[in-house]
């Protein structure tokens, strides 16, 4: 399947001229909305506060019930089927995770499929696979208790509960809405890479514009009452947005969220003259003016980056090499954005920056230039790959 | 000393009255707390989506603890005799609140994200409520059963009065025999055994509270 | 919150509920006191008292006891207030926090001895008497308003002593002015539930000889007239309900506006 731009097929969550109208309240939370969720795709809903986002969401497995219109799950009315029974079927992840305290991380992810009865030995396989999925090591983690937890681990934890019983679809209510930005990045990058992986169906709730670039194949841009603004695929929306709704909510850094579009894997990465312990001084500084660079980079023996080192730490003979240069502090990861790529390079001020796999081993670097050379070649407008 | 060893003496010859009165005493404070228990579990789980009845059944139980005891161990007198039946029927009244309060105080607890993720996933209320709710209430509920159970081992002295028996008969034949020998160890029989059984059974139900409460939420409700 | 005094009370938020079991309170009491009136009055007015049951109900005799009861209650609950209240704001001043949990504890422990065996120990040491029975009973409701007292005092705002010391007012002015204004429903609840203990442990008090309305009651029993002991029972009843209601008028006048 391709990256982005999913199959036009069958939808696999349809919502026909869906309203909910609280009583007492003037306007309906949701007006009159019709939006299909196409299957193996994301779907992000976004827009400001109080828009009906959320409530969308929560009309899909009917945690709220419409007060009109219909809503078709693989093609069934959901409204015609047991609310219990349609829920286990749906994955349901939301901001302040929810695990049950009492219970252990291997109890709470294996909460559905026990309620599907699945035999012991299934469930048990099934909870030590999720975890393995979400980078928790399961052996550590299976019998401790969520108050053991950071917040990024229990919405990881979250997430595996949430896929327990290998639902087709999963919704997300702004997951990672609670978690520090640095945490953030790194699940998002992480459940992307997941995705790819399990090409879920999901529906995704966030307010921040940036993360909906980022996460979405689709974005539903809302009003209030829910009423779809634009929904289009991301660079359609960046770059010709609808109306001028969509283009302040976008605010004006809509063409430097272009950035947010491309990954650190779309570019050609650098290879880099690396040296590794014991350096030695002269076939370093060989090595570099063979190369044409001012720069090296130090890993250690588990191929992890340590330091940049230049010529004039090279050369300075004060200080053991080891120790000269200054250390790398930030690293990019291939589902890392440009954005992101762009910011660590200005970090760096060497226009460089370093990559690395998911278990943090040296990849390569990419610089500012080949950067902006795919940009410019890409031109404006939208883009496919 | 003296007055510790002529009470041991006492207690020794009168082994079987201590233990038959220790037996009352224990066995209204079981009856008084599963039947107390079970009726404020279920009201208070009646009524945890209502905030009314919720209130209204609070204010009912704490009316009957601002009765005096003596008022309410005889009021029933008239209808149901002396002994234990208005005994139990007044211990139980005031066994109520501690444990409906608890109950109602620690399903409001419940940390509503959890409740949220529960329906999420698929959970029926009933499984939501017997699964996730109730243990998760449970040790604050054990709480107000300790409180409960210790009301009634002190209260139940009184039943002696209406010929209920207990700890509290031995109270009242010393100071019906004052200052003959042996009435001032009668009546310290009645206080010191009310305390110890009470230090007793509360020492059980916090054991009982440590397995049955999980660690994952051990240390986070805290006992008045 | 109601009476702190007698039950575990874990901490939760108050919501905006338009009936709160506070206001319920002054509705269900009157109700329930009501009906217990009407029966009283009922079997009052229309049952057929013989002799020795008339005897009993004297109502003279029934005034003098409840007087008596009165009486008992009011100057031990004073008592109380004397010894409890000071003794509370000087335990949670700053210097003292050990002798602070010591004392709750080991308060706490002594709600496990019987009151009827208190007040019979009480009558050995004493001797019989008014003043026994006051000890006794203040003994027995110093904890719900030492508690409170303490509760009270500490569950006020930091920042509003720190306030307070900042504008140079003395420790005394930041008590009167500022922590004591702010701990009174707290002890207020305390001095409310101890009232009502006073007055029902009071009609115990006719073990030692101290009269009240138990009299009545110890009387039916023993001469095993069922209507009499239900007049005195339901009596002594009303007249706690009747106090617990002044009481929670008295908690729901007497919070500062604002609090």
């Amino acid at each position: 399947m391709t990256s982005k731009g999913p199959e036009v097929s069958e939808p696999l969550i349809r919502l026909e001229h869906v309203t909910k109208q609280y009583h007492g309240v003037k306007e309906p939370a949701v007006r009159d909305l019709s939006m299909d969720v196409q299957p193996g795709e994301i779907l992000v809903l976004v827009g400001p506060s109080g828009c009906g986002k959320s409530t969308t969401l929560r009309l899909i497995n009917r945690m709220i019930e419409p007060t009109s219109g219909h809503i078709y799950y693989e093609g069934e009315d959901v409204t015609k089927v047991d609310p219990n029974a349609l829920r286990r079927r749906i994955g349901y992840v939301i901001q302040q995770v929810g695990l049950f305290p009492h219970r252990t991380i291997a109890e709470n992810v294996a909460t559905v499929p026990k309620l599907l009865r699945w035999p012991k030995k299934r469930i048990k396989e099934r909870v030590d696979e999720l975890l393995e999925l979400v980078s928790m090591d399961p052996s550590i983690y299976r019998d401790r208790y969520p108050n053991e937890l950071s917040g990024g681990q229990a919405q990881r934890v979250g997430v595996a509960r949430a896929l327990g019983a290998d639902p087709d679809v999963l919704l997300m209510d702004e997951p990672f809405g609670a978690i520090d930005p640095i945490t953030r990045d790194r699940l998002q990058n992480e459940f992307l890479r997941l995705q790819s992986e399990l090409r879920k169906t999901i529906v995704f709730v966030t307010h921040d514009i940036d993360e909906a670039v980022k996460m979405g194949d689709r974005i539903a841009i809302l009003r209030e009452g829910s009423e779809i603004a634009q929904l289009e695929r991301p660079e359609v929306i960046l770059t010709e947005p609808a109306d001028e709704f969509v283009e302040n909510f976008l605010g004006s850094g809509a063409v430097l969220k272009t950035l947010t579009l491309r990954r650190v894997r779309d570019i050609e990465l650098a290879p880099m003259v690396t040296l590794r312990k014991p350096v030695h001084r002269g076939q370093a500084l060989q090595a570099m003016s063979d190369a044409g660079v001012g720069t090296a980079v130090l890993l250690d023996d588990q191929e992890h980056p340590l330091r940049w080192i230049d010529e004039r730490a090279l050369n300075s003979s004060e200080r053991a090499i080891e120790s000269a240069g200054r250390p790398i502090t930030v690293q990019v990861q291939p589902e890392d954005t440009l954005q992101d790529a762009l910011s660590a390079m200005l970090t760096t001020s060497s226009g460089m920056a370093v990559v690395v796999d998911a278990r943090g081993k040296y990849l390569g670097g990419c610089t500012i230039e080949s950067l902006a050379s795919l940009l410019l070649t890409a031109g404006n407008g939208s883009s496919s790959s | 000393m003296e007055g510790i060893s002529s009470w041991f003496e006492y207690l020794s010859e009168r082994w079987d009255l201590v233990f038959t009165a220790l037996g009352e005493t224990l066995v209204y404070v079981v009856t008084v707390t599963l039947a107390a228990g079970l009726l404020a579990v279920i009201v208070g789980v009646a009524t945890r989506h209502h905030a009314f009845s919720k209130e209204l059944s609070l204010a009912i139980a704490s009316v009957f603890l601002t009765i005096p005891s003596l008022a309410l161990f005889t009021i029933f007198i008239p209808l149901v005799g002396l002994g234990f039946v208005p005994s139990f029927i007044a211990l139980f009244l005031y066994a109520i609140l501690p444990i409906l309060r608890n109950t109602t105080a620690g399903l409001e607890a419940v940390d509503p994200s959890v409740l949220e993720s529960a329906k999420g996933m698929g959970l029926t209320p009933g499984q939501t409520l017997m699964q996730v709710q109730l243990p998760l209430a449970w040790p604050v509920m054990l709480a107000g059963i300790r409180v409960s159970a210790l009301l009634t081992v002190g209260i139940s002295a009184i039943a002696t009065l209406v010929a209920g028996g207990g700890l509290g008969d031995f109270i009242k034949s010393g100071l019906a025999r004052l200052p003959l020998p042996n009435s001032l160890e009668a009546i310290w029989t009645g206080v010191l055994l009310s305390v110890l059984l009470a230090l007793a059974i509360d020492g059980a139900l916090l054991i009982l509270g440590r397995f049955t409460t999980p660690s994952g939420i051990r240390g986070k409700s805290k006992s008045a | 919150m109601t009476s702190l005094a007698l039950s575990a009370q874990p901490s939760r938020r108050s919501r905006l509920t338009t009936w709160g079991s506070e206001q319920l309170d002054l509705i269900v009491t009157p109700i329930l006191a009501l009906a217990l009136a009407t029966l009283l009055a009922t079997v009052w007015f229309y049952s057929d008292f013989d002799e020795t049951t008339s005897r009993i109900l004297e109502p003279s005799e029934l005034a003098r006891q409840a007087y008596q009861q009165l009486y008992l209650a009011f100057f031990s609950t004073l008592l109380v207030i004397v010894v409890a209240v000071p003794v509370g704001i000087l335990v949670t001043r700053e210097n003292f926090p050990s002798v602070k949990d010591g004392l709750v504890t080991v308060l706490g422990l002594g709600q496990a001895i019987p009151a009827y065996g208190l007040i019979v120990l009480f009558f050995v040491w004493l001797g019989s008497g008014a003043l026994t029975v006051i000890v006794a009973l203040a003994t027995f409701a110093l904890l719900p308003v030492l508690r409170n007292t303490i509760v009270g005092l500490e569950q006020v705002d930091r920042s509003v002593i720190e306030a307070g010391k900042g504008m140079g007012m003395t420790g005394f002015k930041r008590l009167t002015k500022v922590e004591l204004p702010l701990a009174v429903p707290v002890i207020v609840a305390g001095i409310r539930t101890a009232v009502v203990i006073n007055v029902g442990m009071a009609a115990l008090a006719f073990l030692i000889g101290g009269g009240g309305l138990g009299e009545t009651i110890n009387a039916g029993l023993k001469l095993n007239r069922p209507s009499a002991i239900f007049v005195g029972a339901a009596l002594v009843a009303l007249i706690a309900l009747a106090f617990d209601f002044a009481g929670g008028l008295a908690q729901r006048y007497l919070r500062p506006k604002g609090v």
